[in-house]
């Protein structure tokens, strides 16, 4: 064999085994659980531009925001328009650190800091479960933001400045309810991307932890109002932990109206195909400070 | 707006219904699409009290419940939102009137789904708590690869949920009244999220 072709066959064997290593510091993947987390993580409903009879996770509809409007991406398994190309180590940097396979940095649009709470299992679950996703083209439209938000190199800065990946509470002294709806709350479901407030450079507060906003997706060009939802809110509106789990099966609030404001989706596209355990697990949480 | 003013918005908004502040100062058309949707809401109220365990289950009342939204549906809604009726305090958006082929799908959605509950109103399951989405096996229940499909998104009724192609839509394969109302609530919410200012 020539050198340069040996060297090439070496190199090659070298990234395989590479590769390969990286695959083998994840367990194995269990597809279905990571087709649930995926519902349970909000992949399909922003992924999809479902309004427009797109192709499941092909690309989603746009974003209107204060900062421009952000386009979510083709996740299917094509390999130029989406990650058919990605290893599972590739997968796991994206969705829990919100860094590309070339290392450049996602929009917290993207909400990675609450997907950071996702185990290996669960990363391992969700690549087998994205595995089997047709792959469809389109959906590399790109964002379209304003100035400064445009310049993706400043979201290092603003990783440095509000980037806050802390895991969900945990507790022994609560219900295994309480628990599962705290790591649902504040990890993956990441109700706070919508209902809890953004500063300037869009950060969030810790203490203001789903207050609510005005930032929220469904206003019209104004941005629409997003409710609190903590529990004295919660309480001053009168919901009961079984009015509230139904209320995310079904969208309806107390009074017979349906959710809108973009919670209708979330409810059609994530909490809808919980379990109902998850979804009082979620009730029990958000009721009890 | 005065600070006056203001204070007692936000009084009456605490001791009214939230319905009712939205709907003071509504005239015309706006007026009566505002109270034909809170009639519906008043009537999905009642049919999720039944369908929840909250109330006694009666078939006859859920009949008449769903046949009394059915026909608040389709054309009769469409009636409601002439081109340009953006008066205040309606909080329709304008993208009604640019999107008028799902906006029209979207109504007949709410019949057709309601309908599907009038007639499921006799199962021998009704009332009786749902395991999840009528697509969604439970999780401990072994299934095959068209689970894995509906579930990364690709299911049919989510397609026909959003009125993506109305025309084409199968029939809704809800056996239970309990998921003929979940993809009625889900059809409102699909309208809700596009086509109303979530303002308060």
């Amino acid at each position: 064999m020539r050198r340069s072709a040996f060297a090439v066959v070496a190199l090659a064997a070298l990234a395989a085994g590479a590769a390969s290593a990286a695959a083998a510091e994840f367990p194995d993947g269990d597809a279905r659980r990571g087709a649930y987390l995926a519902r349970l993580a909000g992949c399909i409903g922003c992924h999809t531009d479902a309004a427009a009879g797109g192709a499941p996770l092909a690309g989603g509809a746009a974003i209107e925001t204060r900062f421009g409007t952000f386009r979510p991406p083709n996740i299917t398994q094509h390999a130029e328009d989406g990650i058919g190309g990605w290893s599972i180590a590739d997968f796991a940097q994206a969705v829990r650190q919100g860094l590309a396979p070339d290392g450049s940095p996602y929009y917290p649009a993207f909400p990675y800091p609450s997907y950071a709470a996702f185990s290996d299992q669960d990363i391992a679950d969700l690549y087998a479960a994205f595995r089997t996703v047709p792959a469809a083209a389109g959906g590399r439209q790109g964002n379209d933001l304003s100035f400064p938000w445009s310049v993706r190199q400043g979201l290092h800065l603003w990783r440095a400045l509000h980037l806050d990946a802390a895991p969900p509470p945990q507790d022994p002294a609560r219900s295994e309810a309480w628990n599962r709806g705290a790591w649902i709350v504040e990890g993956p479901g990441h109700c706070g991307a919508c209902h809890t407030p953004r500063g300037l450079l869009g950060g969030q507060d810790a203490e203001d932890a789903l207050t609510g906003s005005s930032d929220g997706p469904g206003g019209g060009p104004g941005g629409g109002k997003v409710p609190a939802i903590t529990a004295a809110a919660l309480a001053e509106k009168g919901w009961t932990a079984d009015s509230l789990a139904t209320a995310l099966q079904t969208g309806l609030g107390r009074s017979g109206d349906a959710f809108g404001g973009g919670m209708g989706e979330v409810v059609r596209h994530s909490t809808a195909w919980l379990t109902p355990a998850d979804r009082a697990a979620v009730a029990a949480y958000l009721l009890e400070p | 707006m005065t600070r006056t003013t203001l204070a007692a918005l936000a009084l009456a908004a605490v001791l009214l219904p939230a319905a009712a502040v939205a709907h003071s100062g509504a005239t015309g058309v706006v007026k009566e699409r505002m109270a034909l949707m809170k009639e519906m809401g008043d009537g999905m109220k009642r049919l999720s009290a039944m369908l929840h365990g909250e109330a006694p289950y009666d078939a006859a009342a859920v009949r008449k419940e769903a046949e009394a939204i059915a026909a608040h549906g389709g054309e009769a809604m469409l009636k409601g939102f002439p081109p340009g009726s953006l008066d205040h305090p309606t909080e329709a958006l304008p993208v009604i009137w640019s999107e008028p082929e799902r906006f029209r799908a979207l109504a007949e959605e709410v019949t057709r789904h309601a309908e599907a509950l009038a007639a499921a109103a006799d199962h021998p399951d009704a009332g009786k708590a749902m395991a999840g989405h009528p697509h969604t096996p439970d999780m401990d229940a072994a299934m095959g690869n068209p689970s894995m499909h509906a579930m990364m998104g690709g299911a049919p009724s989510m397609h026909q949920m959003m009125g993506g192609d109305a025309s084409a839509a199968p029939a809704p394969t809800a056996a239970t009244p309990q998921a003929a109302f979940m993809q009625l609530t889900h059809t409102c919410g699909a309208c809700h999220d596009t086509y109303r200012a979530k303002t308060h």
